[in-house]
């Protein structure tokens, strides 16, 4: 199907559309148009349009993608996939990363045979040790009944949650002077 | 001082064939804008003087009310004026302030979507003069005025149920008189797309008021 004009005999629609041409609006209207937003304007009216609205005449190509996606139903759901496909990678990725730079190293170094099998665990990275979260040291006690069998043991007594807590020093303090104003009456 | 034409009359005069695009008036244009950007509101005012009937007829023809489209003219002037320091001059102030109007009554049209009220504006004398409209109407009706004005409720009806980019582009050429070139520039669309959606709204419309159309 050609998409041309003249390929169709749109004559007497366009005779039709002609009537549009005389709607008029009431007599001396555009006479006291100007001057009506010239005095909106002086009075400091403001016209605040939605973002979306802001978008369309300062960013034509944004209006371009928003009305490509709400004529194309079929690009609008590409477009939704291919954001949620992104959306799911970044996650993964993101996870990964944090994962990898944390630098998770499960050690599982069977110890004794007589002993229970305990491996080291480091918490975060052990370079940053001035940092009370990021270098204490469990221990893992492995037992023959596995995972279900298994417990957590602090191999030092800073271990405990509590004890991760950077203590407050003297110099952390800051002085503070309450004074009360009771010359009001009260 | 050049004056442009108003594309309503010019549309009048040529029905069949598309209006001339208005006579561009670059350099007193913008020293018109220049002037507005230092706070002359007289020669805002001279701007708005230039383009009101056109932009004011644009948005009614979209919205088929008169008091939406007297709301949405208004107030694409008064944004046109608040970002002019924006405006680069890349278009004609015109084609901008254009787009601003477009844009305000489409968005405007989104939100009232389902309240949709008609407030047309009277037909003029001409129009029952108009050999194209007495062509449609029969000369030997005696009611022609009644017939008419019959006529003008199922096409506003009719523009209605197309979608706003299709309304707007039959508006722009069909009813105002643009050239593809300058619907294009308004829509900032390519001129194809203005063709395709030109074909494709003639369609529909023929479809719509396939009654009223011999």
């Amino acid at each position: 199907m050609s998409m041309s004009e003249d390929s169709q005999d749109f004559g007497s629609l366009r005779r039709l559309l002609a009537l549009k041409r005389h709607e008029q609006p009431p007599p001396g209207y555009f006479n006291d148009f100007s001057s009506h937003v010239i005095n909106r304007i002086k009075a400091g009216d403001r016209v605040d349009d939605g973002v979306l609205t802001r978008l369309f005449w300062e960013a034509p190509w944004f209006q371009r993608l928003w009305v490509s996606l709400e004529t194309k139903p079929i690009l609008a759901g590409a477009f939704g996939t291919a954001v949620c496909v992104l959306l799911i990678w970044g996650v993964i990725y993101s996870e990964k990363a944090d994962s990898e730079k944390a630098g998770v190293q499960p050690v599982a170094t069977l110890a004794k045979p007589e002993t229970p099998a305990t491996s080291s665990v480091l918490i975060a990275g052990e370079a940053a040790s001035d940092e009370p979260l990021s270098a204490n040291r469990v221990s893992v006690a492995y037992t023959d009944q596995g995972l279900m069998g298994s417990s957590f043991a602090a191999a030092e007594p800073s271990a405990r949650i509590f004890d991760l807590v950077p203590k407050p020093t003297k110099s952390d303090a800051v002085p503070t002077t309450l004074r009360l104003n009771l010359s009001g009456g009260y | 001082m050049i004056m442009t034409e108003p594309a309503s009359r010019k549309a009048s005069n040529a029905p069949d064939a598309p209006a001339a695009e208005p006579v561009p008036v670059p350099v007193e244009e913008m020293d018109l804008v220049k002037r507005v950007r230092d706070g002359d509101l007289t020669a805002y005012d001279e701007l708005v003087r230039r383009y009101q009937e056109r932009i004011y007829a644009t948005v009614y023809h979209m919205t088929s009310n008169h008091e939406d489209a007297n709301d949405l003219a208004q107030e694409a002037f008064i944004k046109a004026f608040q970002a002019i320091k924006s405006f680069k001059g890349g278009s004609s102030f015109y084609t901008w302030v254009y787009r601003i109007a477009v844009n305000k009554t489409i968005n405007f049209l989104k939100q009232r979507k389902n309240k949709a009220q008609m407030s047309l504006d009277d037909l003029d004398f001409n129009a029952e003069h108009d050999p194209d409209l007495v062509a449609l109407v029969s000369e030997k009706t005696p009611r022609r005025e009644v017939v008419l004005k019959e006529l003008q409720e199922k096409l506003n009806a009719a523009m209605q149920r197309l979608s706003e980019p299709h309304r707007l582009v039959v508006t722009l050429h069909d009813v105002q008189g643009m050239s593809h070139d300058e619907v294009a520039k308004v829509m900032d669309c390519n001129i194809g797309t203005v063709r395709s959606r030109l074909f494709y709204a003639r369609q529909q419309l023929q479809a719509y008021l396939s009654d009223y159309l011999k």
